[in-house]
């Protein structure tokens, strides 16, 4: 029975964050914490020489100043620790921004100062930041986590050559950054050999994987702490080099220490959207049907890594297409690593959307139609029948919505004022994960219910789905449940990254739940005392914290009373494995772009979305609307800009690396789900889903720019002067 | 090619240091001093002062050195963390509290400056158990995702609706502007910002 999942609940949460109440890691009180700075590396490429801590250690309050020469040493993580190396390990320099030094004091300003007193001694080479830089030609990673760079199906070349309708263009997007508006932040605390970390974590069990290696020690030795955390966006995702120093430091110290990284030393810290560069080619039948792609992509990679974050997940398999040649370059360069942000595909997506665009207009066929004529029915890999896709249905919902039929065929054909108004769409799709979930939920002897399990929530509203699962499992009502995540110390469960959370979670804590139902259910039919006694178990209905005799419903009972009587709580614990996915939808938007000025609004959008079920209407609304507003910043204003002589990020800062801010979201975002569950998903019916909603919306916002200007711009992002 | 950075070049700290100390003409030994009031605070390297602000209307006396933000004052010195840090440099808006009424971005102003100063936190808006209407209305309309700047957005949304900048939609779109939200929930933030400054007018 369903009366909680699916329906719009406010979030469980919501008092605790709108009250301050709410502790997130750098709130947590812990006595007698030394505050740590770090001293980062302001060359790009080269060796400390000397590090002179003298002026800083005579700062008042400054405790100690730690070098390489200070920490133990330190075993490298394996993924999800994506850097090759541990900074401050040796005297090599990789990147600027590189950690140097940690200076521990006994307050924030005194650790400050002290950092900005330590003078460092560099040997420099010139370094290489831009892919336009690179030393040495773009070649082709090893594969990254078991993924090939190289997919190839059918003959792409040959398919190319005999196509009767060829486009071949070249895209681009710059370096990205996350920037969470809570910073990255460690407090670690050692206990003998065991050490607390209170952690900006999306998943920790990742820290706790990452620092148990590092240390060597065992994982049940390391406990992270995470219950709520100030947006991640994938920067919060993998383990990164503060959190080992900050807990190397509290073991050299022997004091717990504190360290949150300022908002210019999160430009180079924890990973970013890399620099990318897109050559598509397309053959197509004078119909639209697609019959080759070959795309080359080259992504700014590091000293130290080869690995591709980019994917081009859509080239390869969001339309049917019989052949295929994807190869994932990459060029070394100076920087600090990259990693995963915010629906890694958009990167690519960009391109194949915009692709698709400008074949429409080259055959004269309506974008839409064109999609819908390379709909794939199969796996374009694995040629299995894709079930339970809905894509088709999303076109025709928003293409409704949207009034896409009155679509002007020309471009410059609407003007509205001083400005050009256009109307553009983009599939959405995104890969999604799955990890392996156990929850527990016990019924205490208050009634009142608890899931534990270390999953987080990020935003995305966790808390919330947890409880509205609990509560309609046990027939409890929503304020008798309450969820406790985000410790290492509960049962194991995936984390929130990869929009996994919902599809790795949501089964074990339904069957955890339902368990727990029936075990209180058997408690009362065996229990003399109880108005049910002698009752068969599958005669008993719950519903509002009542256990209630289906035929006979005089004989009733409730779950305080029973669990009371009991005199202890009942605890179950399920696991259950899912497996990941795509999930899919669209975007169909209009923007405005100013005859003058180049200034570009988007000004009304309609989206809709197939993720299954979907597990509660506001939060997954929330994900569309921050997905779209997303989109915005990487279409139209983000973007990280180095100094190719120095290396260094010239714009690490909210007033110079823009996102958008509320003026700058479209005033309405209609977000429509189909809302039918997949029969093959675990987790009730429901998919992976977080991530989905920003892949499509730059390439629309192109489009659209090109249907009001006639202008195509394939270089993100579009910013004014690029349009005047 | 070798490089020196650090100790050799005057950071922006140590130059406001320095002017306090100028300013107040304060003696170099740490000592303690004790502001007599606004504008009367001095003190060198090392030395604190004894502020006292009146938050969330409890009067509260902490010490700190001068360059010690109101910000920081409020989360390590009065264990105040419902204000939340995301730039420290005023263009994220994470640290919003009033100060006497206005909405200030405490990351922005030293906690000497504020001297006897009324300061509100997002802990002293609700009454007891009852939310104030702007918290209300924020979880109704699901104003915020993962809450990092929720804290500065209500304090902002209170101030906004005061000043009356709320008349319109598009008038809380720019007045509330100076508020990041990285999740991305404008649209939920300008809904429940319009339905508390309803709710304040009638």
């Amino acid at each position: 029975m369903t009366e909680l999942v699916g329906r719009s609940v406010a979030r469980v949460d919501g008092r605790a964050k709108v009250t301050g109440a709410a502790i997130y890691a750098a709130d947590q009180p812990v006595p007698d914490a030394l505050h740590g700075v770090l001293v980062m590396s302001t060359v790009a490429r080269g060796e400390v020489l000397r590090i002179d801590a003298s002026a800083a250690l005579a700062h008042p309050g400054v405790v100690a100043v730690l070098t390489h020469r200070d920490l133990p040493k330190l075993v490298v993580p394996h993924f999800p620790y994506v850097k090759r190396f541990i900074p401050m390990q040796g005297t090599a320099v990789h990147h600027v921004g590189q950690p140097v030094a940690i200076v521990l004091a006994t307050t924030l300003e005194q650790a400050q100062e002290g950092a900005a007193l330590v003078s460092v001694d560099y040997r420099a080479e010139k370094p290489s930041v831009v892919i336009d830089d690179a030393r040495e030609p773009a070649f082709l990673p090893q594969p990254f986590r078991d993924r090939p760079n190289e997919i190839r199906r059918g003959d792409a070349a040959s398919a190319l050559r005999e196509a009767p309708v060829r486009l071949e263009a070249r895209y681009s997007s710059a370096t990205r950054h996350h920037n969470p508006i809570e910073p990255h932040t460690t407090t670690a605390r050692w206990d003998g050999d065991r050490v607390t970390l209170f952690e900006s974590a999306q998943g920790v069990l990742v820290t706790r994987t990452v620092v148990a290696t590092a240390f060597g020690l065992p994982p049940e030795s390391v406990r992270v702490v995470a219950p709520y955390l100030g947006g991640g966006f994938g920067a919060k995702g993998p383990g990164w080099p503060h959190t080992l120093l900050t807990a190397a430091a509290a073991r050299v110290a022997r004091r717990p220490v504190r360290l949150v990284l300022s908002r210019a030393q999160m430009y180079t810290s924890a990973g970013h959207r890399a620099e990318y560069r897109q050559h598509l080619r397309i053959g197509a039948t004078r119909e639209g049907r697609l019959t080759a792609i070959a795309e080359t992509s080259t992504a700014q990679l590091t000293a130290t890594e080869d690995s591709v974050f980019n994917r081009s997940d859509s080239t390869i398999g969001l339309y049917t297409c019989p052949n295929l040649h994807v190869r994932h370059e990459g060029v070394r360069l100076d920087v600090a690593s990259s990693s995963y942000m915010r629906s890694p595909e958009t990167t690519s997506h960009f391109g194949l959307e915009t692709a698709l665009d400008e074949l429409s207009w080259q055959l004269s066929i309506d974008p839409l139609e064109l999609r819908r004529r390379n709909h794939a029915e199969f796996n374009q890999e694995t040629g299995e029948r894709l079930t339970s896709k809905r894509l088709l249905e999303c076109y025709a919902m928003a293409a409704e919505r949207f009034g896409w039929a009155r679509r002007q065929p020309r471009t410059g054909a609407t003007k509205d004022g001083d400005e050009y108004v256009g109307w553009g769409m983009a599939t959405e799709t995104h890969t999604f994960a799955a990890m392996p979930s156990t929850a527990s939920v016990t019924v205490g002897v208050d009634g009142k219910a608890l899931a534990q399990l270390a999953t987080q929530d990020i935003g995305t509203g966790t808390y919330t789905v947890v409880t509205q699962i609990v509560a309609d499992a046990l027939g409890l009502p929503l304020r008798d449940v309450q969820a406790q995540i985000g410790d290492s110390a509960l049962p194991p469960a995936g984390l929130s990254a990869a929009s996994a959370t919902i599809p790795s979670i949501s089964g074990s804590v339904d069957q955890a739940a339902r368990a727990a139902r029936d075990a209180v259910v058997a408690l009362a039919v065996a229990d003399r005392h109880s108005p049910l006694f002698g009752a068969a178990p599958a005669e008993i209905e719950t519903r509002d914290g009542r256990l209630v005799h289906l035929r006979d419903r005089h004989r009733h009972d409730t779950y305080r009373a029973v669990v009371g009587r009991a005199g202890e709580p009942v605890r179950r614990t399920a696991t259950v494995l899912n497996q990941g996915g795509h999930t899919y939808g669209v975007v169909f938007l209009e923007a405005r772009v100013h005859a003058r000025f180049g200034s570009v609004r988007v000004t009304r959008v309609v989206t809709a979305h197939d993720l299954g079920r979907v597990m509660n209407r506001r939060t997954a609304r929330g994900q569309v609307l921050g997905g779209v507003t997303w989109g915005i910043g990487h279409a139209l204003m983000e973007h990280t800009v180095f100094d190719r002589n120095t290396g260094r990020v010239v714009n690490p800062n909210l007033s110079t690396y823009l996102v958008p801010v509320n003026a700058d979201a479209p005033p309405e975002v209609e977000t429509l789900f189909v809302d039918k569950p997949d029969p093959a998903s675990t987790a009730m019916g429901a998919r992976g889903f977080g991530e989905t909603p920003i892949t499509g919306v730059p390439a629309a916002i192109g489009n659209a720019i090109y249907h009001a200007t006639g202008r195509r711009l394939r270089d993100l992002p579009i910013t004014q002067d690029k349009l005047l | 090619m070798a490089e020196s950075t650090g100790a050799a070049r005057p950071t922006r700290r140590t130059v406001l240091k320095t002017a306090a100390v100028t300013a107040g003409g304060a003696a170099l030994a740490p000592r303690t001093a004790v502001a007599a009031g606004a504008g009367e605070v001095a003190a060198g390297p090392g030395e604190t002062a004894v502020v006292t602000l009146s938050v969330n209307g409890k009067r509260r006396a902490v010490e700190v050195e001068p360059r010690v933000t109101l910000l920081d004052a409020l989360r390590e010195r009065l264990g105040l963390t419902g204000t939340k840090k995301g730039c420290d440099r005023g263009e994220c808006g994470a640290c919003t509290v009033l100060v006497d009424g206005e909405r200030v971005k405490s990351c922005l102003t030293l906690a000497v400056m504020r001297q006897g100063s009324e300061i509100t936190t997002i802990e002293g808006l609700a009454q007891g158990e009852r939310l104030h209407p702007v918290q209300e209305a924020f979880i109704r309309h699901d104003a915020f995702q993962c809450g990092g700047c929720t804290s500065g957005q209500i304090m902002s949304a209170v101030a906004c609706i005061d000043e009356g900048h709320a008349g319109s939609d598009q008038e809380i779109r720019e007045w509330m502007s100076g508020n990041l939200c990285r999740c991305a929930c404008y649209q939920n933030i300008v809904a429940a910002v319009a339905d508390a400054a309803k709710g304040a007018r009638s």
